[in-house]
């Protein structure tokens, strides 16, 4: 019941911040991939950043044990592929999964629309599942990160990742005071 | 019709939604999701209808065997997203009424919108997640997974892009 | 513009730093508790039965996760209704969430059993194995001999738990007779190995 409460909680201010940031818009969304509006880069770069950064300081600070936090498993050419689809797929809608539900929530009907396409799809995943399953558990490397694949500390992936992510949110910032 | 307010700062809110997902890492051990949701829906959908096909797959199976597939944490989240979002377009005055007022968006918009709801929903399954449940929360943690499917993602959605320009004048 | 300057010089000191801060997390390097293993096993809260076991999946008992460790192709075969397949050499890559029940099972059991040493030393304490595997499944589960000197509710019960999985129940004739051939199948049954 507990663990219910939070999921509420966390959903609605999840839910919140995907308003506050436009991201219910499926022009703005879309405008993503003519390299027209880059809020979606901005939001989940920092996003990402921010819970990153905060996983390992948390953890270094003895606040949180990343030890125990699940990370999702590496399937290759399952994930490639689905990646490749989903993007397909995101340019189509202008919505993902989870902008879609907040594009309906703030009345925008295509957001009814994206959800029902996703339903059907998971729906059709799970029906034709039998045939697909070997695919589906192809190339497995189990809840591989990048410090194990690269060999290298977890602070210095964290530095890495830190810069790329900065400098492209600093090169998007140039460009649009450039406009 | 009031002027729609504007929306907040790009990266400021980024920082808010990614506190948000802290917080949810260190009260569940989990990241957010979405895509689950929507797969727990149609497995209890499917469990309902036709117990049998439920069975059969494994994909179904793996959302019914833990417990009601209804109040799963991701559904009851996505329950959340829906109130949250309601009441910040709400209260911030965004709200677009398109199913009842003007702005309607056109019937190609929509068939669009299932069809690429449609796709994002099995490229989200092959996946086992989508933007928020492993680009966001797996990148979080680092997972090459994560990683691969948010690059698969862009690339895909960059080279499409000039193909459905017609969608977004 | 100012805000979004100090957030990006913020992330970048607190991300140049974490190279020189050393790991996120003490790591506690995991031994083998070799006296609450020794005592598991003695108590006999290292398995459960294959009956048991269709109990708890008929049940849906909460937070149940059952495994098998053989290769996928056998996995593919024939399995336990809702089991996931996790081969041996997958486990210690895996992660196991502390509120499940992990139930471990492999053809005959021998794996099972070494899984659940695995498991053991990757801290995991929340696991049992199926000592007969998926050998006692079949016996137990989808053709159980039902005792022919049982009550009838107790023959009821088993003949139940069997259909609920598609299974179809022997009865129990003239005990010794009977009793002696179903072994016989069983040890042929039980003859593939791990």
């Amino acid at each position: 019941m507990n663990d219910l409460l939070i999921a509420g909680g966390i959903g609605m201010a999840f839910g919140c911040a995907l308003e506050c940031a436009g991201l219910g818009d499926p022009p703005k969304l879309a405008g993503q991939f003519y390299l027209r509006d880059f809020t979606v880069l901005k939001v989940m770069l920092s996003a990402m950043l921010t819970a990153m950064l905060g996983v390992f300081w948390g953890g270094r600070l003895g606040m949180l044990d990343p030890s125990t936090f699940y990370v999702p498993e590496t399937y290759l050419l399952p994930q490639l592929v689905g990646g490749l689809v989903f993007g397909l797929g995101f340019v189509l809608s202008g919505l993902c999964p989870g902008t879609s539900c907040v594009a309906l929530a703030s009345g925008r009907i295509e957001g009814a629309a994206t959800m029902l396409g996703l339903f059907a799809g998971v729906l059709l995943v799970g029906l034709a599942f039998p045939a697909i399953e070997s695919f589906y558990r192809s190339t497995p490397h189990g809840p591989l990160t990048l410090q194990h694949l690269t060999g290298l500390p977890y602070g210095v992936v964290v530095a890495l990742v830190t810069v790329v992510a900065v400098s492209m949110l600093a090169w998007i910032a140039k460009r649009e005071a450039a406009r | 019709m009031r002027a729609l307010r504007p929306y907040a700062e790009p990266h400021a809110t980024g920082v808010c939604l990614g506190l948000v997902l802290l917080v949810c890492f260190a009260l569940t051990g989990q990241g957010l999701g979405a895509s689950g949701a929507f797969a727990s829906v149609a497995s209890g959908v499917i469990a309902a209808v036709s117990p049998e096909t439920a069975v059969h797959s494994a994909y179904f199976r793996s959302y019914l065997q833990d417990g009601s597939p209804w109040t799963a944490w991701l559904v009851v989240e996505i329950m959340g997203v829906l109130v949250g979002a309601a009441a910040s377009a709400a209260l911030a005055g965004r709200t677009r009424l398109t199913f009842v007022r003007a702005v309607r968006p056109s019937g190609g918009r929509l068939l669009a919108g299932l069809a690429g709801g449609m796709l994002m929903g099995v490229g989200a399954a092959l996946a086992r997640g989508c933007t928020s449940g492993l680009a966001l929360s797996g990148g979080a943690m680092l997972s090459v997974g994560a990683w691969i499917f948010m690059v698969a993602l862009f690339l895909a959605g960059f080279l499409a892009a000039p193909l459905v320009r017609r969608l977004w004048p | 513009m100012r805000l979004m300057r100090r957030l990006g010089f913020g992330a970048l000191a607190l991300g140049l730093a974490a190279p020189f801060v050393g790991g996120p997390s003490r790591t506690q390097q995991r031994g083998l508790d070799l006296d609450s293993i020794a005592r598991a096993i003695d108590e006999g809260s290292d398995h459960v039965s294959a009956r048991q076991l269709a109990e708890w999946i008929r049940d849906r008992r909460p937070g149940l996760r059952v495994i098998d460790v053989r290769s996928p192709a056998e996995f593919h075969d024939d399995a336990i209704p809702t089991a996931e397949n996790l081969p041996i050499d997958q486990l210690a890559r895996s992660r196991f969430a502390p509120d499940q029940t992990i139930v471990l099972y492999s053809q005959e059991g021998a794996h099972a059993g070494q899984a659940w040493v695995m498991l053991r030393a990757l801290g995991v304490t929340h696991a049992v194995f199926v000592p007969g595997g998926l050998a006692d499944w079949r016996e137990e589960v989808m053709s159980p001999l039902l005792p022919a000197n049982g009550s009838p509710a107790e023959r009821a019960q088993i003949a139940e738990l069997s259909h609920y999985f598609g299974g179809s129940p022997r009865i129990g004739g003239e005990q010794e007779g009977e009793v002696a051939g179903a072994a016989q199948t069983a040890r042929g049954l039980r003859r593939r190995g791990c």
